[in-house]
């Protein structure tokens, strides 16, 4: 049904671009301007402002509503979402995004400045101090700052964190050490603090090689980063004893939240002697993905560290109410400062919150086990090797001989959503796979069966897959040597 | 399977020198392309530059990876293939020819003796 | 079909009997014989967090929002409000766009895809600036990139960065900016302010050679439009510095172009348009030269060809025979980001606001250019006209710079300012507190309405 070329490439066209659907060039400006610069300009139906200040046009498109609404309609018809079908795309966790978040985010009443006083925004504070809350149970962390905007920025505010607890003490530490099978941004993270990255290499079970650890470490060494269970699925069984290494070195361990959907009630970072951790409520909490945004990167850290988050955070204080208490934005003692503007991703933040009070104990725990049984399922009816076992949410199968992308496209001509290819790098031809909780056991049979459909086909039909998509295979190489990023820039090359 | 020509040296990051006393040419090898895959864009360094041997001189680019480029001799910068700018496909089409990189002026030339010799690079690659 | 009503998550369609056909052909007898969790650290408490069915946690949250006082709010200083249009909620919320994730596979996202490609081109044709990329977070966030993108592409010359003194850099931005050059070279300065505007002649004092970025906003956070914007490009580009400009995407629809006045790179919030007032969350423009294509942060989405056509004949490398014509859209320049380049790359971002983007350029593209002219001048004349209706009251003096104002403009009270906020906050208003005789007041389409009301309390508190 997706795939209907007549319905959505009628005469090989696609959607026109907006820019070629009637654009209008609206004059600026134009209003007298004296000498001097006349302040009566905004007078009457002129230019409210003297022409040098104000630009001299603007070319853009002109729709009508319900031509908008079918331009959008029609891209949204182009496109995959976990609700078209199976998105099985590791270490993403996409999972269903519940229908009621979004519409607990629309409470009007939630709809408030930033700068609001706060005695006037008391219902914000209380749901943003509820999820902190939360996250701390679930982390096991004593305390939580929920600005960071993304993983990525939950990370940065973490090794920031680390930074400043060891310049407090005084301690000139330059390394991050993280393994080399981590997601990227745990580089570009900890290379943007400031950090010289020391990889460290996987041992052959896939897990930390302890003895490569222990010769990593030193009095240089500010963090190790972990993800745990790691970029293939597994725990790291170690774990007490790379928190030893880690800490008798006198660096802190960062935990990346990335995988935490395989273990909620199970373990918690902070029992297995993290010391930082973010969460990414897009991925564990269910919040929609968007596209590729906005999610968001709560971090948290124990006890020691709390001094450090970035500031505001949220706290009850005292009211003259003996039933209702009370909450305030306070700055932590050495807080690190801001990595957002203003407070983060507010919108998520209350999905997220709505998420965890829905699933509660129970529900978050059963989330776990179903998303760990789908993957161990999945796992078994595939015909692909998976080097690395015992997995726990995902698993990396390898194509072997087949180029990994080729299956992945191939994939999408039976109707679902591939797997992450060709990464983590030191599993050959990756196929990282994550199906979460949210898929039945007829869905993963259908993955299944698309997987073993790839895997038994010559190397021609995965190199021209494809076919039944309302792309073809797109041509990467040209998007880059010749980069048209704009319509503007596909006018210029006469297109 | 891949071509290595047996009048050049190689270095084990894949770049291949012609050799002699003038300006010598420098690019990929064949099997470096391949790896690549697609090259969408080649960094190289100003015409009169000063190289040390195993310096990191430019960058190659293909959809998926970076690469950097390393000296595999020492020497002075006395040309730049800037058809790459435009093309850097012809890395890809032609490697050795083409595709070549960047000339130098070798200021040592016993640095030649320590590269790899084509068996021995064709050795590294299989 | 019997479903099994546990207390496990409502979101994983498991019966029993499924549950219990696929631990069999995993070939372990029960869930938890998956986890490989060691004893040691294995967690076995609860964490105290009773589940609640839909309308439970609906009303929870209804009865908690509306602990947050009802009032009318003229604030503005970065995050702003305007009406946003039915169909921005509408379609975004198509669910094939809200729960998909970045386009990996693009053969089929290409509806996102060239959503994004449009959000693209809208900034560059508001910028002038050829590259504009899908987002940043925020504003903020988007400065602190533009500093070390100058950082990376000035190395050579120096390392400080020269933005207005702390009245006229809204601290969180500043804050956004000390920590992402807290692990470079890069200093950050200030310069000072002549009566809202940039002071010129004593930047002119301040920069050399050793500046990477000078970085000038306009509107200012005090709603005051720049005078002489062309000028402090001028003075950067005179020691080789970048000239960083911020702005949003409403004011950019009427204020100078910012490539006409030699801008380098535009930062700045474009959820000014899609987004409704959402405690600050936004979405960060990021603009520039094409020569600073590959110093870029974050995703590029860019047009590109099918390498076979639809039914067409095709080569055994899968290359197209038979070119098809059409266009197609994809990620691209990859290379740049984190995922390729780790500890190189230029930004760790990877999750960014393409959601949010969409809904910008649903909001733009409803608005058109006409539309969107007119909204940035009604934001011009109603300034103008609150606050001269303010000033007309005994005890203020509005607007406080003698310049032309954007959205806002500060009001010098003779009572003290927190004070009288505080009374206003009493009749139902909220405005900014900026200093201790220093009001501000933000008024756009989303509360003109109550302007009357504001001038009418205001009178009353003065």
């Amino acid at each position: 049904m997706y795939y209907d070329q007549a319905r959505y490439g009628q005469n090989g066209e696609y959607e026109p671009l907006l820019s070629e659907k009637d654009s209008t060039t609206v004059e600026v400006g134009g209003a007298a301007s004296s000498a001097g610069g006349d302040e009566n300009a905004a007078d009457g139906d002129g230019s409210p402002l003297p022409d040098h200040l104000t630009r001299d046009s603007l070319t853009l498109p002109e729709l009508s509503e319900p031509e908008l609404a079918r331009h959008y309609t029609r891209l949204s018809q182009m496109n995959w979402g976990v609700e078209s079908g199976p998105y099985p795309l590791g270490s993403c966790t996409m999972k269903y995004n519940p229908k009621f978040t979004e519409d607990a985010a629309g409470d009007p009443n939630a709809a408030v400045h930033p700068d609001r006083s706060e005695q006037s925004v008391q219902g914000t504070l209380e749901v943003l101090h509820g999820l902190q809350e939360y996250l701390g149970r679930v982390g096991g962390m004593d305390a939580v700052s929920l600005q960071p905007p993304a993983g990525a920025a939950g990370e940065f505010a973490g090794i920031l964190v680390a930074k400043a607890y060891h310049e407090t003490r005084g301690d000139d530490r330059t390394e991050v050490i993280i393994p080399s099978s981590a997601h990227g941004t745990n580089f570009a993270s900890a290379a943007m603090a400031g950090y010289d990255v020391v990889e460290l290499p996987s041992d052959e079970d896939g897990r930390v090689d302890l003895e490569a650890l222990r010769a990593a470490v030193s009095d240089d060494t500010a963090a190790l980063m972990l993800t745990n269970p790691n970029t293939v699925g597994l725990f790291e069984r170690d774990i007490v004893e790379i928190a030893e290494i880690v800490h008798d070195a006198g660096g802190l361990l960062y935990y990346d939240g990335a995988n935490l959907n395989a273990l909620l009630g199970r373990a918690r970072p902070g029992d297995m002697g993290f010391d930082i951790m973010h969460y990414n409520v897009h991925k564990t909490f269910a919040t929609p993905h968007g596209g590729g945004g906005p999610g968001a990167g709560p971090v948290g850290v124990v006890e020691e560290l709390a001094e450090f988050l970035p500031s505001p955070r949220v706290r009850e204080t005292e009211t003259d109410s003996l039933t209702e208490p009370g909450y305030e934005l306070f700055e932590p003692e050495r807080s690190i400062g801001k990595v957002h503007g203003f407070q983060g991703n507010w919108l998520v933040l209350i999905k997220a919150y709505a998420y965890i009070a829905r699933l509660g104990d129970e529900g978050l725990a059963d989330a776990s086990a179903k998303a760990v049984l789908n993957a161990n399922y999945l796992g078994s009816r595939i015909d692909y090797e998976i080097p690395y076992a015992p997995f726990h949410h995902e698993f990396a199968a390898t194509a072997g001989e087949q180029d990994a992308a080729d299956v992945a496209k191939r994939m999408l001509d039976y109707g679902v959503h591939p797997p992450t290819t060709k990464w983590p790098e030191f599993v050959p031809e990756a196929m990282l796979t994550e199906p979460t909780e949210i898929e039945n056991r007829e869905t993963l049979d259908d993955l299944a069966a698309a997987f073993n459909a790839a895997a038994s086909e010559d190397d021609e039909t995965l190199a021209t897959a494809p076919n039944r998509t309302t792309a073809r295979r797109i041509d990467q190489a040209s998007a880059a040597r010749d980069p048209r990023l704009s319509w503007h820039a596909l006018e210029s090359d006469g297109e | 399977m891949f071509d290595t020509p047996d009048d050049r040296r190689y270095m084990e990051s894949h770049e291949w020198t012609t050799t002699g006393d003038g300006p010598v040419r420098i690019g990929i090898t064949d099997f470096a392309q391949d790896e690549l895959g697609d090259v969408v864009f080649v960094e190289l360094p100003d015409e009169g530059d000063e190289l040390a041997k195993g310096e990191e001189f430019g960058v190659v680019e293909s959809i998926k990876a970076v690469s950097d480029l390393y000296a595999p001799v020492s020497g002075t910068v006395t040309d730049v293939n800037e058809d790459l700018f435009d093309q850097p496909e012809l890395v890809n089409d032609d490697p050795y020819g083409d595709g070549w990189m960047i000339e130098v002026d070798p200021s040592d030339a016993d640095e030649f003796d320590d590269l790899l010799t084509p068996e021995e690079y064709e050795e590294q690659i299989e | 079909m019997t479903r099994e009503r546990g207390r496990g998550s409502p979101f994983a369609p498991h019966t029993a009997a499924e549950t219990a056909a696929m631990l069999d052909a995993v070939g372990v007898d029960d869930e938890e014989a998956l986890f490989d969790i060691p004893d040691e650290v294995a967690f076995d408490g609860e964490f105290g967090i009773e589940p609640r069915g839909e309308a439970e946690i609906r009303a929870e949250l209804a009865r908690t929002f509306a602990k947050n006082d009802d009032l009318t709010e003229f604030l503005g200083r970065g995050h702003y409000a305007h009406y946003v249009p039915s169909l921005v909620d509408h379609l975004s919320l198509r669910s094939e766009f809200l729960t998909s994730y970045t386009q990996y596979q693009p053969e089929i996202t290409q509806g996102f895809l060239q959503a994004l490609f449009e959000y693209q081109s809208l900034l560059v044709e508001l910028t002038g600036l050829p590259v504009a990329n899908c987002s940043m977070y925020d504003a903020a966030t988007a400065l602190a990139e533009a500093a070390r993108l100058a950082g990376r592409v000035r190395a050579t010359t120096g390392a400080r960065v020269l933005v207005p003194e702390p009245a006229f850099l809204r601290a969180g931005k500043r804050g956004v900016l000390d920590n992402y050059v807290d692990g470079t070279d890069l200093s950050v300065e200030t310069y000072p302010m002549d009566d809202g505007n940039v002071d010129v002649e004593a930047l002119s004092e301040l920069v050399d050679d050793d500046a990477v970025m000078v970085y000038a906003e306009n509107p200012t956070v005090r709603g005051t439009i720049e005078e002489r914007i062309d000028e402090v490009a001028e003075l950067a580009h005179e020691h080789d510095a970048l000239f960083c400009l911020g702005s949003d995407v409403v004011a950019l629809s009427l204020l100078r172009e910012p490539a006409s006045v030699g801008t380098d790179v535009v930062v700045g919030e474009a959820g000014v348009l899609g987004l409704p007032t959402s405690y600050g969350m936004g979405l960060g423009i990021f603009a520039t030269r094409e020569e600073f294509l590959r110093q870029v942060p974050g995703r590029l989405v860019g047009a590109s060809e099918e390498r076979v056509a639809p039914g067409a004949e095709r080569n055994g490398d899968g290359s197209a025979a038979e070119a098809s014509g059409r266009r197609v859209y994809t990620l691209t320049l990859q290379t740049r980001e984190q995922h390729i380049r780790k500890e190189r790359a230029t930004s760790n971002i990877c999750t960014n606001q393409a959601w949010v983007a969409l809904r910008t350029a649903m909001h733009a593209m409803y608005l058109g250019p006409s539309g969107l002219v007119e909204l940035a001048e009604d934001c011009v004349r109603r300034a103008a006209d609150l606050a001269g209706r303010i000033d007309d009251i005994v005890g203020y003096q509005a607007p406080v710079h003698d310049r032309h104002h954007f959205r806002e403009f500060a009001v010098r009270c003779d009572q003290p300012a927190a004070a009288i906020a505080e009374d206003l906050e009493g009749k139902g208003f909220a405005v900014h507190v900026v200093d201790e005789h220093l009001l501000q007041v933000c008024v756009t389409d989303a509360n003109a309405a109550h302007a009357d009301a504001l001038v009418a309390a205001f009178e009353e508190v003065a």
